[in-house]
C-alpha cells in the first residue's frame, strides 16, 4: 500500500475516559466488524478485561477507511490501557505510531494520566488529535475541557472534538480528522526490510506472534527474518494483520502495522522493542533505537495454599509470561509458606490482576505475601546488595546504610482536598514539591514519596479522601538512604518469614501492634501458650499471648447417629491437614491470608 | 460381637425446647400420632421377621418424649418387641422422660410393663435457667418426678443435665449439680449446651440477644463436675456420663473387663455402651439410626413420610432415607471403633479386641497419633490382665476431638 495513504495512530487517555469504546466505533463506522460480531470494548479480548473493564494490554487493529475525497486509507489504530501501571504499553504503542488520538472524558477533564500520556506521545513528536468523549451525558462540559485543554495542554480549543463514543456522534468527523490530520508514515520501501517490535503475545499453535511496524522495505511471506537482540532466525509460519482476529497476508511494507508469527516457544526469544530484518541483509541495516526495558516496582511472594500446587503455579506463570514480558519470577522459600515464587510487578494493579489470572485462569489458590520494594543495603564490609525481599534483610549491625526507591507523584485533585491530600502525603515521609493551580479549582500538587509508603494503601487513601475526584500518576525518582528496619513476627518465639516487612521505623510500633492483634484473632488456640511478638531486631515492641485449648469435645452421638459425629471429626481432621506447621504451631491457611490481606491496608 | 440393641423413636414433645434440634414434633394431631404408633408397631414385626428374632440386649425408648405416650400404647410397643425379638431376661429398657409428663400412676405402669430403666430431662434445677430453655417442667416437679419414680420402683434413675447456658457461673452450675447429687439418682449424663445451627436458641446469640457461652468457663464447669461427681460416689465411665460406683460389673460386660480398675460400673448405660462399643443396635421409628450388619442407615424424619412407607412396605429398612445408608467398610469401622471406644473413660479401647476385630495392631497401625496423645498427656495405656487398652486421660476427657482426629487418615 502507497504510504500515503496509510494511518498509524493510537487512542491514549486517563483510565476509563472511552478508549476503548472509541475503538469499538471506529471499527464499526470502518465496517471492519459486522453489528453480528459487535460487542462492547471488543478489543479489551481477556476475560479479565472485560469484567473487569479495563484494558489491559494494548490491541492493534488494522481498518480500512473510504474517506470524503473517495479515496481508501489503510487505518492501524493501536487501542492502550489506561492504568498507570501499563504505561509502558502505552510507549510501545506511540514509537509505532505517527499520531495519537488524546481521549479526556467531557465529564471529569483533564487526568493524572492524560497528561503523562500525552508528554510520552509528545516525545515521539506524535501528532495529537485531542477529543472529548461522554458529550451524550447530561454532566458533560464539552467547552470547558476544550479550553482546559487549551490552557493546559496548548492545543487549540476549537480544533478539540467533541464526541460520543457511546452514541457515535462526531465519530465521522475524527475519522476524516485522521486522514487530514496525523502525517503519513515515511518509510523507504527501497531500503531494506526493517520493523519494530512493539509489542507480542504468545498463541498456542504458532508460537510467540511478534506484533511489528514496518519502517522500511517489504517483508514476504517466505522470507527468513533475523530478529537482533537474540539473534535468532526464524521462518516465519505467517505473516499477517490484526482484523482484529490475525489475518495471513502475502507481505508487509513500509509504513504498514502488523504480526509476524515466528513460531517460537519462549517469549525471551522475542524481545519487545527489538528490529526483526530479514536473514540475507542483516549486516547491512541498523537497529532501530529500542525501549527502555521495563523494571518491577514491587515484588511479592507466591505460594500454592496446597503443596501440591507448585508445579501447577511454576507452569501457570510460565504460560502468562508468554503473554506478559514484564512479569518476572524466581522460585523461593519460606519455612512459614513452603515452595513458591518471587514475583515482580509494575505495581499493584499489575499484581493484583496476575493474582487474579492465576486463581482464575488456572485454578489456583494463592498466598500472596506482602508486597515490598527494592531496597539497596550498603553492608558495614563495603559491600551492596539489592533485596526485595524482606527475610533477605541482613542483621542491623551488618548494614551500615538501607536505601529506598522514591517516587515522584504528581496529584490532580479539586482545591476543596489539598488538605486532605497533604495529610495523606505527609503521613506516610512525603515531601511537597510543588503545588500549582491548574484553573480556580483544580490543583496539581507534587510530592517526592517512598514507593513502599505509596503501596501500602495510598491510592485507595487517596481515592476515598476526595471523594473519587483526584488522579495521580508516578515515575521513579531516586534512591535515599532511611532509617529503616526489619519488623518481625514471632510465633511461639519463631519468626514467621512470610510475615516480615520492612518498614520505617517509626512505624514499626503501630504496624508490629497491628499484626500482632490481628495474629491473636487469627490463631486458633493450641496445646499450649502460644505467645505472639513483634520485634525489631532483638527489642519485642508489641505482644500478645494465645490461651491454651481447654476444650474441644462433641456431645454424645444421640440416639446413635455417629454418622454426624464422623462427619464432624472428619471436617476438623480435613481442616487439620490444611494447617501449616509454625514451629509447634498450628496455623490454618487463612489465617496467613488474612493477616496478610489485612497488612496490606 | 453378640450384643444387639434396639431403639425407638418417639417424635413428640409437648412444647419444643428452644436449643433443640431433634427430631420431634409438637403431639397437636392425635390421628397422626395413632397412626405413628400402628406403623412403628409393624415396622418392629416386620424387622424382627427380616433379622430373623435376633436376641436383644436393650431397648431404648428415646425422642422426642416417649412419656407422651399413654402406658398402654408403651406397653404394646415393649410387648410387640418382646413377641418379635429374643429378649434377654436382663435386657435393660430405657425410657426418656420430661418429669412434666409423669405421674405416679403412669410411672407404675410403665415400670410393671417392663421399662426398668427411667432416664428424666432435667436439665436444671433453677427456675430461670429452665424458663430460658423454655422447658416445659419447674423445679418441684423434678423433686416430685425423682419420688415417685423411686416409689414406682425404679431402681435405675438416670438425670440429664446442661451446663454453660447462657448467663450461667460456675457457682450457679454447682449449685444445680448439687441438687442433682441430693436426689441420689443411680446414673448421671451431663453435657455442655451445644448451639445447634437453625435452633432459636443459636439465632438469638448470633443476634446478641443472648450471650455467647464461653469455652473457657464451661471446661471450669466440666472439671468441676468431674470433682463433685467424684466426692459424690459416682464413677465416670464416658465422657459424659456418670454411674454410682458399685464394686458389681455392668450387664453384658465383656469378659476382658471384668472385675479389673477399668471396669464400666454396673449402672452404666447398657444401652449407650452398644454405641460406644461399637456394636449393632437397631433403630426403629422415624429419623431412628442403625447399625447392623456392617451397613448404617437411618429411616425418614418426617413422621408422616416414614408412616406412608411403613404402610406400604415390608422388610428392614422399609421407611430408610437412602441418602443415609452407608456400608461400613473395614478403615472406616476401624475409625469408628476409635471414636467411640475413647470416649469410653474407664475401659477405653482394647487392644485385644481391636486386633481381633480388624487384624490390624491398635499400637503399630496409630503408632503417629498414640504418640502425639501421648505425648501431650492426653492418651494413656493401661494394663487389663493380658491385655492393653487405649484410654484418654482425664486431661484428655476435654480435648478428646483433638485426640481422635489424630486417628483419622
Ligand atoms: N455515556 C457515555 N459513556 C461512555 C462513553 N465512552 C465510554 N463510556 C463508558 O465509560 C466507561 C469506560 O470506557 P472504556 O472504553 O472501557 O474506557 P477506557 O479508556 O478504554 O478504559 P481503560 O482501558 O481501562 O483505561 C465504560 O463504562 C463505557 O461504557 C461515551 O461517549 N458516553
Ligand atoms: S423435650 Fe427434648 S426432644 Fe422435646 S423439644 Fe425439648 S429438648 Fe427437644
Ligand atoms: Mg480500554
Amino acid at each position: 500500500m502507497n504510504q500515503e495513504k496509510i494511518r498509524n495512530f493510537c487512542i491514549i487517555a486517563h483510565i476509563d475516559h472511552g478508549k476503548s469504546t472509541l475503538a469499538d466505533r471506529l471499527l464499526q463506522s470502518t465496517g471492519t466488524i459486522s453489528e453480528r460480531e459487535m460487542q462492547a470494548q471488543v478489543l479489551d479480548s481477556m476475560d479479565l478485561e472485560r469484567e473487569k473493564g479495563v484494558t489491559i494490554k494494548a490491541s492493534a487493529v488494522r481498518m480500512g477507511y473510504t474517506a470524503q475525497n473517495g479515496e481508501t486509507y489503510q487505518f492501524n489504530l493501536i487501542d492502550t490501557p489506561g492504568h498507570v501501571d501499563f504505561t509502558y504499553e502505552v510507549s510501545r504503542a506511540i514509537a509505532a505510531c505517527e499520531g495519537a488520538i488524546l481521549v479526556v472524558d467531557a465529564t471529569q477533564g483533564i487526568e493524572a494520566q492524560t497528561l503523562a500520556n500525552l508528554y510520552l506521545a509528545l516525545d515521539y513528536n506524535l501528532e495529537i488529535i485531542a477529543v472529548v468523549n461522554k458529550v451524550d451525558l447530561q454532566s458533560a462540559q464539552p467547552d470547558d475541557v476544550a479550553q482546559e485543554i487549551e490552557d493546559l495542554i496548548g492545543l487549540d480549543a476549537i480544533d478539540v472534538l467533541p464526541v460520543s463514543a457511546k452514541t457515535g456522534i462526531g465519530v465521522e468527523t475524527l475519522l476524516e480528522a485522521v486522514v487530514e490530520r496525523v502525517p503519513p508514515p515515511q518509510g523507504n520501501l527501497d531500503e531494506p526490510f526493517r520493523a519494530l517490535i512493539f509489542d507480542s503475545h504468545y498463541d498456542a499453535y504458532k508460537g510467540v506472534i511478534a506484533y511489528v511496524r514496518v519502517m522500511d522495505g517489504q517483508l514476504g511471506k517466505q522470507d527468513m527474518v533475523h530478529l537482533f537482540a537474540t539473534e535468532r532466525t526464524v521462518e516465519p509460519l505467517e505473516i499477517g494483520v490484526f482484523r482484529p482476529m490475525m489475518k495471513s497476508t502475502d507481505s508487509l511494507q513500509a509504513g504498514e502495522v502488523g504480526y509476524i508469527a515466528t513460531g517460537l516457544k519462549t517469549i525471551r526469544d522475542v524481545r519487545v522493542g527489538d528490529t526483526v530484518a530479514l536473514d540475507n541483509n542483516k549486516d547491512a541495516i541498523e537497529s532501530l533505537a529500542g525501549y527502555e526495558p521495563v523494571k518491577p516496582m514491587v515484588y511479592a511472594g507466591f505460594y500454592p495454599t496446597e503443596a501440591e500446587d507448585y508445579k501447577l503455579l511454576k507452569d501457570a506463570l510460565e504460560k502468562l509470561q508468554l503473554n506478559d514480558a514484564s512479569l518476572i519470577y524466581e522460585p523461593e522459600t519460606s519455612q512459614a509458606l513452603g515452595f513458591g515464587f518471587r514475583v515482580g510487578f509494575l505495581g499493584l494493579f499489575h499484581m493484583e490482576i496476575i493474582q487474579e489470572r492465576l486463581e482464575r485462569e488456572y485454578d489456583l489458590d494463592l498466598l500472596a505475601t506482602a508486597p515490598s520494594v527494592e531496597y539497596q543495603i550498603l553492608k558495614t564490609d563495603g559491600e551492596k546488595i539489592i533485596i526485595d525481599n524482606p527475610a533477605d534483610m541482613p542483621e542491623p549491625t551488618y548494614i551500615d546504610t538501607i536505601s529506598e526507591p522514591w517516587m515522584h507523584l504528581s496529584v490532580y485533585t479539586p482545591a476543596d482536598y489539598i488538605g486532605g491530600v497533604m495529610e495523606i502525603s505527609t503521613r506516610r515521609r512525603g515531601e511537597m514539591i510543588k503545588m500549582e493551580y491548574l484553573d480556580e479549582t483544580r490543583v496539581l500538587i507534587e510530592f517526592n514519596l517512598p514507593l513502599s509508603e505509596m503501596i501500602i494503601d495510598y491510592y485507595d487513601n487517596l481515592k476515598s479522601i476526595t471523594k473519587g475526584y483526584a488522579s495521580m500518576d508516578y515515575k521513579f525518582g531516586d534512591y535515599r538512604a532511611s532509617d529503616l528496619v526489619k519488623l518481625e513476627v514471632l510465633v511461639n518465639k519463631e519468626p514467621v518469614d512470610a510475615l516480615s516487612v520492612i518498614v520505617h521505623r517509626e512505624q514499626s510500633y503501630p504496624r508490629g501492634q497491628k499484626l500482632v492483634s490481628r495474629l491473636k484473632k487469627v490463631i486458633p488456640r493450641q496445646m499450649f501458650v502460644v505467645p505472639i511478638q513483634a520485634a525489631v531486631g532483638k527489642k519485642v515492641i508489641s505482644r500478645a499471648n494465645i490461651k491454651a485449648y481447654r476444650k474441644d469435645v462433641t456431645a454424645k452421638c444421640y440416639g446413635g447417629d455417629i454418622s454426624r459425629k464422623k462427619k464432624l471429626l472428619q471436617n476438623q481432621a480435613k481442616a487439620k491437614k490444611r494447617m501449616k506447621m509454625l514451629g509447634k504451631v498450628e496455623v490454618p491457611q487463612e489465617a496467613f491470608m488474612t493477616v496478610l490481606r489485612l497488612s496490606e491496608e | 460381637m453378640t450384643a444387639l440393641g434396639l431403639y425407638i423413636h418417639i417424635p413428640w414433645c409437648p412444647t419444643r425446647c428452644i436449643y433443640c434440634d431433634f427430631n420431634t414434633y409438637i403431639e397437636a394431631n392425635q390421628s397422626l400420632k395413632e397412626r405413628y404408633h400402628v406403623a412403628l408397631l409393624k415396622e418392629i414385626r416386620e424387622t424382627g421377621i427380616a433379622t430373623g428374632h435376633p436376641p436383644l440386649n436393650t431397648i431404648f425408648l428415646g425422642g422426642g418424649t416417649p412419656t407422651t405416650l399413654n402406658p398402654n400404647q408403651m406397653l404394646e410397643i415393649i410387648d410387640t418387641v418382646a413377641e418379635s425379638f429374643t429378649l434377654h431376661a436382663e435386657a435393660e429398657i430405657t425410657t426418656e422422660s420430661n418429669p412434666a409428663t409423669l405421674s405416679l400412676d403412669y410411672l407404675r405402669a410403665i415400670r410393671r410393663g417392663g421399662i426398668n430403666r427411667l432416664s428424666m430431662g432435667v436439665q436444671s434445677f433453677r427456675q430461670e435457667e429452665l424458663s430460658l430453655l423454655s422447658r416445659l417442667h419447674d423445679v418441684p416437679t423434678v423433686h416430685h418426678a425423682v419420688e415417685w419414680a423411686r416409689q414406682a420402683e425404679f431402681d435405675n434413675l438416670s438425670l440429664d443435665l446442661i451446663f454453660n447456658l447462657p448467663y450461667q457461673t460456675l457457682s450457679q452450675w454447682e449449685y444445680n449439680l448439687q441438687q442433682a447429687i441430693n436426689l441420689n439418682p443411680d446414673h448421671l449424663s451431663i453435657y455442655s449446651l451445644i448451639l445447634e445451627a437453625g435452633t432459636p436458641m443459636q439465632r438469638q446469640v448470633t443476634q446478641g440477644q443472648l450471650p455467647q457461652p464461653d469455652d473457657d468457663v464451661s471446661a471450669d464447669m466440666y472439671e468441676a463436675t468431674m470433682t463433685m461427681l467424684a466426692e459424690s460416689g459416682f464413677e465416670q465411665y464416658e465422657i459424659s456420663n456418670w454411674a454410682k460406683r458399685d464394686i458389681g460389673n455392668a450387664s453384658f460386660q465383656p469378659a476382658s473387663v471384668r472385675r479389673t480398675e477399668v471396669s464400666t460400673p454396673k449402672l452404666a448405660s447398657a444401652h449407650n455402651l452398644i454405641y460406644w462399643r461399637n456394636q449393632s443396635y437397631l433403630g426403629l421409628g422415624a429419623g431412628a439410626f442403625g447399625t447392623y450388619n456392617q451397613v448404617r442407615r437411618a429411616n425418614l424424619k418426617r413422621p408422616h413420610d416414614y408412616i406412608k412407607r411403613i404402610e406400604t412396605g415390608t422388610g428392614l429398612g422399609m421407611a430408610q432415607d437412602e441418602k443415609t445408608v452407608e456400608a461400613i467398610d473395614r478403615p472406616t469401622a476401624m475409625m469408628e471403633h476409635i471414636m467411640l471406644g475413647l470416649r469410653l473413660t474407664k475401659e477405653g479401647v482394647s487392644a485385644t479386641e481391636f486386633e481381633t476385630r480388624f487384624e490390624v495392631n491398635l499400637a503399630d497401625h496409630y503408632q503417629t497419633a498414640i504418640d502425639y496423645g501421648r505425648s501431650n498427656g492426653l492418651l494413656e495405656w493401661i494394663e487389663a490382665g493380658d491385655d492393653q487398652r487405649l484410654r484418654l486421660t482425664p486431661s484428655g476427657y476435654l480435648l478428646a476431638n483433638r485426640v481422635i482426629v489424630q486417628f483419622i487418615e
